[in-house]
């Protein structure tokens, strides 16, 4: 697009991969979270300071904040994003909810919010019937949401979410939803333009969750026929349109075991998960976000339903977290290679010699494979995951390898509950060639970047061999 | 001079996995466990990018981190040290350890839900401790008392730091 990009990092966060690719990059100081990403006014010095003439908030922090929106917009710089109403509207659960309904979208059964105290939460609980999900209305991510079984876990659970509520978003208003027995989590991507075209861009399906949160995506969803894609698809639209949404946007669907859908929460932004939908549409949703940011209409193509998908994609989510108990991990990067190779796409932040820290969501990067069907692209995920090299930080890609190569997986008939249902993950009995680097990496002369561990140089040099040695 | 420097033999006991093997390396030939394996190094730019072993290649990474080697191999990552470091155990589960409850990662106490002095029954949670905006239950791993339990609310943690004792 040739347009210039401007990055903006905290001072911990100098080294970071994305300061490097951006054309300038502009320190937000030092300090918490609070006073370098989440602080308005140093984002807008920041883009003053860089030139900036439009902020693009990415899918993080304050990248669905309608006072970031209108704070951007006051200072006379374009917002990347949907219209602040829109993100107010969509971003509150509760007020999301009620507008759906309004707009005839089905939503998931659940509590409305007009109060959210211990004993009309527990009257609620008992009419929608348990179990439950508790659930902050400004939440999301997983955050704050707990699930609930009987009636005398309830008050506990709601503590410990107007707590973390309270924390992570500064809101803590819960409600409640019934709990959908075996759902599957399939959303819709969205983009409108300014000249109100409203479309959609196909489906996603996001069932494959560890704690609520999303790991492995794919699209086409191998659970929705065309009629079903259709009426999803249909109602997704309504639901943009109902809020006068415009740019990229998420609708996510509840889908029972009955194949019926509720609307769950819009996402009014772009995506972790954006990649699969470019890659089967072969579109650069980032692109378009500018475009309809800068007055350009949607594609007639788009408008009148010609899009198609072409083949399968899957985006499998690399996390620095132990994959056994999911606790997040730190470290430093020791080694970094990427697979590559047709269809295979990393979107990666990280580097050799990169931090990581426990400051942050712990993603390192997303590998994404494409291929003409379903089956061709689960062979070439299992094999970019293999190809993946990271050393010195400890990630999923066991548990990421272990769910695309489970059976039910593999049958596409499986749901939220997937990863909880899969055989334990054993620890890959260890091969003598690993036993043999590690004791070539033991010995060897320390790399420049570690201290020396091997004082003797003859255990250095390992690589050179005197004449006539050792034959 | 250089021969009888060189006939040296490089002898590891090394633990990854809850493995365990003794590993001697001497031109081209590793012994592990007294099974003898013939390799090549090939590197590329200095740097270890496959092993052959017994006439196949196997494409490999490597990296160290003081006492502690990292090997991409196979498609897995493994983490090998020497296992005089570190007695070879089982993988604790979170949390847990011999002494006492050591913290997962580094964190907040958000909540102490025992006093010392306390019985406590196994899986009964003792801390929340939050991190990275969500929290954690510390579990008892055993019926007991605690014994030790020095942290209040709002106390920040290392990783590994004891959180409690409960004998």
């Amino acid at each position: 697009m040739r347009i210039g990009t401007v990055a903006v990092f905290a001072d911990a966060d100098a080294g970071a991969v994305h300061v490097d690719r951006a054309d300038h990059a502009v320190s937000l100081g030092g300090g918490s979270v609070a006073e370098t990403y989440l602080s308005i006014p140093k984002i807008l010095d920041a883009a003053r300071t860089g030139g900036a003439d439009a902020i693009h908030p990415g899918y993080g922090f304050l990248a669905e904040s309608a006072e970031f929106a209108r704070a951007v917009e006051r200072a006379g710089l374009v917002w990347i994003g949907p219209p602040p109403e829109a993100i107010e509207e969509m971003g509150d659960k509760l007020s999301a909810r009620a507008r759906m309904r309004k707009a005839g979208v089905p939503v998931v059964p659940g509590t409305d919010g007009s109060a959210a105290d211990d004993a009309t939460l527990a009257r609620g609980a008992e009419e929608l019937g348990y179990p439950v999900l508790v659930k902050a209305s400004a939440g999301g991510g997983g955050k704050g949401m707990s699930r609930v079984d009987r009636a005398a876990d309830l008050s506990g659970a709601l503590d410990e979410a107007r707590r973390i509520a309270a924390s992570a978003f500064g809101d803590d208003t819960l409600y409640l939803e019934k709990l959908l027995a075996g759902p599957r989590h399939v959303e819709f991507q969205i983009f409108a333009d300014l000249h109100g075209n409203t479309v959609h861009l196909f489906e996603r399906e996001c069932s494959v969750q560890r704690r609520h949160q999303k790991i492995v995506e794919e699209t086409p969803s191998p659970a929705l026929d065309s009629p079903l894609r259709s009426a999803m698809g249909a109602a997704a639209v309504e639901a943009a349109h109902a809020v006068g949404y415009v740019g990229a946007g998420t609708i996510e669907f509840l889908l029972d075991s009955e194949r019926r859908f509720y609307f769950l929460e819009a996402n009014t932004r772009l995506q972790v998960e954006h990649p699969i939908t470019e890659e089967t549409l072969g579109l650069d949703l980032v692109a378009w976000q500018i475009e309809v940011a800068q007055g350009a209409q949607l594609p007639a193509a788009w408008t009148r339903g010609e899009l198609a998908p072409r083949g399968h994609a899957i985006e499998m989510r690399l996390y620095a977290e132990d994959p056994f108990d999911f606790l997040p991990r730190a470290g430093s990067v020791l080694e970094w290679v990427e697979p590559a190779g047709p269809g295979v796409r990393v979107d990666s932040g990280v580097d050799r010699g990169s931090t990581v820290s426990l400051e942050y969501d712990p993603l390192l990067a997303k590998v994404v494979a494409h291929a003409e069907d379903r089956r061709r692209a689960i062979e070439r995920a299992l094999r970019a995951i293999d190809e993946l090299v990271v050393l010195g930080v400890e990630t999923n890609r066991p548990l990421l390898a272990h769910v695309l190569s489970s059976a039910e997986f593999e049958s596409g008939d499986y749901d939220t509950g997937l990863v909880s249902r899969l055989p334990p993950l054993a620890p890959p009995p260890v091969p003598p060639a690993a036993w043999i680097a590690a004791a070539l990496s033991l010995t060897r002369r320390a790399p420049s970047n570690a201290p020396p561990a091997a004082a003797d140089p003859w255990e250095a040099a390992k690589g050179w061999r005197p004449a006539g040695a050792l034959d | 001079m250089a021969a009888g420097r060189c006939a040296r033999l490089t002898s590891l006991r090394l633990e990854s996995n809850g493995e365990e093997r003794e590993v001697t390396l001497a031109n081209g030939t590793a012994s592990i466990d007294g099974k003898k394996v013939s390799f090549t190094e090939i590197r590329r730019d200095d740097m270890l990018v496959a092993l052959e072993v017994e006439g196949s290649i196997v494409p490999v990474r490597s990296a160290r981190r003081g006492d502690r080697a990292f090997v991409w191999c196979a498609g897995h990552v493994f983490e090998v040290r020497r296992a005089a470091d570190r007695p070879a155990r089982a993988r604790p589960a979170a949390g847990e350890s011999h002494a006492g409850l050591l913290a997962p990662m580094p964190g907040r106490i958000r909540k102490a839900l025992v006093r010392r002095g306390e019985a406590v029954a196994r899986g009964q949670v003792v801390l929340v401790l939050e991190a990275m905006k969500m929290e954690h239950a510390i579990r008892a791993p055993r019926d007991g008392v605690v014994t030790k339990l020095e942290l209040r609310e709002g106390d920040l943690v290392e990783a590994g730091a004891v959180l409690a004792e409960i004998t």
